[in-house]
């Protein structure tokens, strides 16, 4: 009853992980952010994704606006949203114990999914854009998968470039390795954790609104994206950067391959018991956590 | 002498009083437990409505047995525990004249066996469960009523049309859930019956939002027919992933969710050729239906949903197979349900010795142009299945 695995269909399955994956690497970017220069982990992430959904959603169905050019408004809009957050709330448990960071993260993501719920009602909702499939060959490529891919490669790129290359990402990098030394040397630290945040949920942004495309979307839509992508930082090493991209693909093509040798239900034991033997071998992950 | 007579005078006084005209004797109330807030509130809530107007046509018509009917509902929450105190406490004390059943599969298996324990007949409109029915002899439930259809006939329809088209391969996905696996197991052992092969079958977790590689899966099996047991989320995203990934059987049927308007609004032109599966639908041309649903709209100022329609017929099936038996006695009224044959406004009645529903009769929709139209089962029908489904890229 089963169906043999041919070369073609795995393939298929890998192309389908590629393209996922650089959408876990862009988005987890971002919570590797955060957890590299403030040492928090943001629980509400994947809640903030949500909201970048939602903001390319009324953008491209109420003003009629192309939804990938909503890409840049829902980063900008989530941009200022993350910025809000640091400044009231976020800032205050910066260097408190990590229980208090998760606590407040925690509490930030519920009232955020409530607010959604309130405002948006729990109605599925979703952007019929870019469906349908290019043919290549013997395989598929879904069209909104492989443009989502494209934007979250560029996006991810640009974010590298600015981290490498500008004044204000080597600040950020420089406050990620070590608080102290950045702030003797001049960085306004405090400046710093904002952008750092606000860039964040500009890129759980811009992942949400590449799934809106993909996916209907509810206001509940953000949390798996929270594991997954705490999954995607810890198999690349938290708080490493590259490491985020590895473990985006490698997240990517763990998931599509185990559900095709096996079942949909088993790939995320497999995803997590994976985690589980790195934790094992490797604790700083893959490459190797804080190398920045 | 004296003894005796007195003796026959009670008696007498005792069958007399038995018989008395029943106006004089208060309402029948009957009682039951239902999710009027919680999960399944919206829906318990329409259920609520269709026995408020089944009792109140009723007591229009001059009531049951003489009697007026008067409902007790309390809420349960949406808890099956809570359920199973609130039917102990409407039979201990409340001492309600007679039950009826409460919202969903589990709340309905966890109040049975209150009933079951006081041998009081309960009509369940909204269980379709079949292992609440269908059980070992030494466990079996005596006073339970199925209304609706099980689960196994979701995907009935759509087997059923595929086989007299001559196709031979199916594909089955299902929600690894106990309602969604049902229906597919369902349609499998259907399909088998029709000489059909299932070239492929897998659950999937509830949540599930990727099916990239089930659907690489089916794409290699090259079914004929897709048939998704599924809720709402999920059948969106097979639909879409089906296109993203080229998926082209010749016919694609999904279980609940493709008859809610809300699946063509979210899908547009791609929900064309899906058909979905229902227990009733406004527009169906059972006796009274027309009737009940306007009388409906009156009151609640609402549009029906099935939840509304098999509320009101299960109470509607109780009163008549009581008013049949002249009496409230459970053994009795349980002849008569055992026995009863009967159309509604939900549709036909007939349950077998475990009082398992066998005539309900689900239909399949299809969406053609943006209207659902009923195409299966044939006498039920108000357009034709459109067959074959083209490929993505043509429709």
């Amino acid at each position: 009853m089963n169906v043999v695995v041919t070369p073609a269909m795995l393939g298929q399955v890998v192309i389908s992980g590629i393209l996922s994956g650089a959408l876990y690497a862009m988005v987890a970017l971002g919570l590797a952010l955060i957890f590299g220069v403030m040492r928090i982990i943001n629980v509400a992430h994947g809640p903030l994704l949500m909201l970048g959904a939602y903001a390319t959603y009324f953008l491209s169905t109420a003003l009629g606006i192309n939804p990938y050019l909503t890409v840049p408004v829902s980063m900008a809009m989530l941009f200022v949203v993350g910025v809000l957050l640091e400044r009231t709330l976020v800032f205050r448990v910066v260097d408190a114990p990590e229980l208090s960071s998760l606590l407040l993260t925690f509490g930030v993501s519920i009232a955020l999914v409530n607010l959604a719920q309130l405002l948006f009602t729990s109605d599925l909702r979703s952007v019929e854009y870019l469906t349908g499939a290019w043919e290549v060959g013997p395989f598929a490529l879904s069209k909104s998968r492989v443009v989502a891919f494209v934007f979250a490669g560029a996006l991810t790129g640009l974010a590298f470039l600015f981290l490498g290359r500008t004044k204000l990402g080597k600040a950020i990098r420089a406050t990620s390795q070590s608080r102290e030394v950045a702030m003797v040397c001049g960085i306004d630290v405090q400046r710093i954790h904002l952008v750092t945040f606000g860039l964040a949920a500009a890129l759980a942004a811009a992942g949400g609104a590449l799934i809106a495309v993909i996916v209907a979307i509810q206001p509940e839509m953000g949390q798996i994206w929270t594991f997954k992508s705490f999954l995607v930082i810890v198999l690349g090493g938290a708080g490493n950067y590259p490491g985020a991209l590895l473990g985006g693909i490698l997240l990517g093509l763990i998931e599509q391959v185990a559900s095709l040798f096996l079942t949909t239900q088993l790939s995320e034991v497999v995803a997590y018991v994976l985690l589980v033997a790195i934790l094992l071998v490797r604790p700083t992950g893959l490459l190797g956590g804080r190398q920045t | 002498m004296t003894t005796k007579a007195l003796a026959a005078l009670i008696t007498a006084i005792g069958v007399l009083a038995g018989g008395l005209p029943a106006a004089a004797q208060g309402p029948i109330r009957i009682g039951a437990s239902l999710s009027l807030t919680g999960t399944y509130a919206k829906l318990g809530n329409y259920q609520n409505e269709g026995y408020k107007l089944c009792a109140k046509q009723a007591n229009e018509h001059g009531g049951l047995l003489g009697r007026k009917i008067e409902f007790v509902v309390y809420d349960d929450q949406s808890a099956p525990s809570t359920a199973v105190r609130l039917y102990e406490k409407l039979i201990t004390e409340d001492k309600v004249d007679a039950v009826i059943g409460p919202y969903s599969s589990p709340v309905t298996e966890a109040s049975a066996n209150v009933t079951e324990k006081y041998k009081k007949v309960m009509v369940t409109p909204l269980a379709a469960t079949t292992s609440i029915f269908k059980r070992p002899p030494d466990k079996k439930r005596y006073y339970l009523f199925m209304v609706i259809s099980p689960a196994e006939a979701y995907l009935e329809g759509l087997v059923d049309m595929a086989a007299k088209r001559g196709l031979k391969t199916i594909a089955i996905v299902n929600e690894d859930t106990l309602f969604a696996k049902a229906a597919g197991d369902g349609a499998a052992e259907l399909a088998n019956k029709r000489g059909m092969q299932v070239v492929f079958r897998e659950g999937y977790p509830k949540g599930n939002q990727d099916f990239s590689a089930i659907l690489t899966k089916i794409r290699a099996a090259n079914p004929e027919v897709l048939a998704a047991s599924t809720y709402f989320d999920d059948a969106i995203a097979i639909t879409r992933q089906m296109k993203e990934l080229n998926v082209n059987p010749k016919m694609y049927g999904i279980t609940v969710g493709g008859d809610l308007p809300e699946f063509y609004d979210l899908l547009k032109q791609n929900a064309e050729y899906i058909t979905g599966a229902t227990q009733w639908e406004t527009t169906l041309p059972y006796p009274g239906n027309r009737e009940f649903s306007d009388a409906y709209k009156k009151e609640f100022g609402r549009e029906p949903v099935y939840h509304s329609a098999a509320g009101y017929a299960g109470c509607v099936i109780y009163l008549e197979a009581v008013k049949r038996a002249g009496t409230l006695d459970s053994d009795k009224v349980r002849d008569v349900l055992l026995k009863l044959e009967m159309k509604t406004a939900f549709g036909d009645f007939k349950v077998d010795q475990d009082g398992f529903q066998t005539a309900h009769k689900m239909v399949t929709t299809q969406w053609q142009d943006g209207k659902k139209v009923i195409v299966w089962p044939d006498e039920l029908a108000n357009g034709k299945l459109r067959f074959p489904t083209p490929p993505w890229n043509q429709r």
